[in-house]
């Protein structure tokens, strides 16, 4: 059983839910927050080994989060999920230096493999 | 009747007139010239009537026999000259009259050639008689003349008076028809011109219960078919607009489906992964929340339909309010993706207004997605509805925090085909949009300030019953 911390932000209760379901499930200790501010001042308190985060939210976005992520943790690895999927979003999460990038809707095996790769990194 | 028909008409009226005046003249001035030259004969007669009764004096003074045979001469004379010209004098004093003339004629003539055969000059009684039978003669003579005379000037003075009263009656009747004409001319030009204008305000109005079938008749048939045109093509421009509308709705409602969609993916992986340790009553859950985003799904889908569907005007009293917030729902997505910050503002009891909430929908969505365009990399929007300054109306407005609009384009932003988006733009909105709120008697107007944002304000009229009949007719 590994011990790894994972949040997720999302403006959507249901992603947040399915994906806090499924993972814990695997064995991750998950937190949700339905946007980024709370989420940025729990990271701040406390480290997380990977966030998984909306892109567009209303207030701070994505990128915001990214940024305040790398800043704080420049060992944690960061998942954009989007329900834009264009190109110009992609090449400015990778630039970001984004681990991820994924579109709505989302395959959650595809995420669990997603996230347990960035944590095989960190061994 | 076509006015040129008119004119020809009247012409010939005119002309049949004068002729009928010219007949009349004619007729009098034949029957003047028959009057003259019987006056010209009498006059004769009556100098041999004179020259007979000098003969007579002779006679019975000198007992000169000579002066009965001239007396019977002159009779001759007199008579043949009579039965000569009989037809003109029949014409101008008739049968009864040249009678009398000639049956004293005769008595006289019997009376001469009495005293030829057998008389003497100191025949008292016989001198008497034939002395009274000239003197009747002469005088009935003379009378004769003196009436035709009179009769003459009679017969001036008539066609005086026949020609004098004629020019009036011509004249007169060459008014009041040049008036009569040019009246319908006018109220027929003055159609028109009500008509014009009213197209030009966009009100496409038709003239109804044309009676004359004159020549314009024709133009305004003419004008009612471009006007009835205008109006269906303006109702595919609405229509069009509303569909160029709808392509920028579009990316706001793609984003909008996505989220249920992956929300219900999520659900059903979820589901199977761990389907064995979910309980009964966490498995109804999970598809009650599957329920929920397609009934979320379904919401979205029909608002869309309802605004592209295209719809005939249909004016209806309504509360402004409830409209706004049906607009804003259509456009929420697309202000979130935007990342426009909106707020809406309505004021609480509200008159009612009497509208096509469909169009005014329209109306509102172009707006704001004028606004989404002012901003760039987002922005802030201010929604509102208040009661208008004069109480009579309802006031809307939009205000966004966007580049602004240069204050030399501001006069023409309503203008169709006018744009400043480039390529982007048809230029159609803001000019459909003006004619939909000119079409509720409403106004809209736009402030600006570069760098600051731009207004636009709606006013519309308070509902009333006289007023909806008065839209009523706009609309039509």
């Amino acid at each position: 059983m590994n011990q790894y911390r994972v949040m997720v932000i999302d403006d959507e209760k249901i992603v947040c839910d399915m994906a806090k379901m499924s993972l814990e499930h695997e064995g991750y200790i998950v937190e949700t927050f339905l946007n980024a501010e709370p989420a940025l001042a729990r990271l701040k308190a406390e480290r997380f080994d990977v966030v998984v985060t909306d892109y567009k939210m209303k207030g701070i976005d994505g990128m915001d989060v990214l940024r305040d992520v790398k800043n704080l943790y420049p060992g944690t690895d960061v998942i954009m999920i989007t329900a834009f999927a264009n190109l110009d979003t992609a090449i400015e999460a990778l630039r970001g230096k984004v681990h991820d990038f994924f579109p709505k809707p989302v395959k959650i095996k595809a995420l669990k493999t997603s996230i347990q790769r960035a944590l095989s990194k960190k061994k | 009747m076509k006015i040129e028909r008119k004119i020809i008409l009247y012409n010939i009226f005119n002309v049949a007139l004068i002729l009928l005046i010219g007949f009349f003249a004619f007729q009098n001035l034949n029957l003047m010239l028959t009057k003259l030259k019987f006056v010209e004969i009498a006059d004769d007669m009556n100098t041999a009537f004179l020259e007979m009764r000098l003969s007579e004096k002779n006679y019975f003074l000198y007992n000169d026999r000579t002066a009965l045979d001239e007396i019977k001469e002159k009779i001759d004379q007199t008579t043949a000259s009579i039965e000569q010209v009989k037809a003109d004098i029949v014409k101008a004093i008739g049968e009864t009259d040249i009678n009398t003339l000639k049956s004293h004629l005769n008595r006289y003539s019997a009376l001469i050639g009495e005293v030829r055969q057998n008389g003497n000059n100191r025949d008292v009684q016989m001198g008497l008689r034939l002395r009274d039978a000239g003197k009747k003669l002469r005088e009935f003579s003379e009378s004769m003349t003196k009436l035709e005379r009179k009769r003459v000037n009679e017969i001036i003075e008539v066609s005086k008076k026949i020609l004098f009263s004629s020019f009036w009656v011509v004249l007169a009747f060459a008014i009041a028809v040049s008036h009569f004409i040019s009246q319908r001319i006018l109220k027929s030009l003055r159609k028109i011109e009500t008509l014009a204008a009213s197209i030009t305000e966009g009100k496409f109005a038709t003239i109804q219960g044309i009676r004359s079938k004159d020549e314009f008749d024709s133009v305004i048939s003419a004008i009612n078919t471009m006007s009835e045109e205008l109006r269906n093509r303006e109702e595919q421009i609405i229509q069009s607009k509303k569909l160029a509308s709808l392509g920028i709705l579009t990316a706001g409602v793609a984003h909008e489906l996505t989220n249920p969609i992956n929300n219900i993916s999520m659900i059903a992986q979820a589901y199977e992964e761990l389907y064995d340790k979910l309980s009964r009553k966490e498995r109804v859950e999970f598809m009650n929340k599957v329920e929920g985003e397609t009934e979320r799904m379904r919401s979205i889908v029909k608002n869309l339909l309802d605004f592209s569907r295209p719809k005939k005007a249909d004016m209806k009293e309504a509360d402004i309010n409830v409209v706004m917030q049906k607009a804003f729902k259509l456009v929420q997505n697309m202000l979130e993706v935007s990342n426009v910050d909106a707020k809406l503002n309505l004021m609480d009891g509200l008159n009612h207004v009497f509208i096509d909430e469909d169009q005014i929908k329209q109306v509102l969505v172009n707006l704001i997605t004028n606004a989404v365009q002012a901003m760039h990399g987002g922005g802030r929007l201010f929604i509102s509805t208040r009661t208008g300054k004069n109480k009579d109306s309802v006031e809307i407005t939009v205000r966004d925090t966007g580049k602004g609009i240069p204050p030399e384009f501001l006069p023409h932003v309503f203008d169709p085909f006018f744009t400043t988006k480039g390529e982007g733009g048809t230029g159609l909105g803001l000019s459909v949009s003006y004619g939909i709120i000119k079409n509720h008697k409403g106004d809209i107007r736009v402030e600006s300030w570069i760098g600051e944002g731009t207004t636009f304000t709606i006013e519309l009229p308070v509902y009333t019953e006289a007023g909806d009949a008065l839209i009523h007719e706009g609309v039509k």
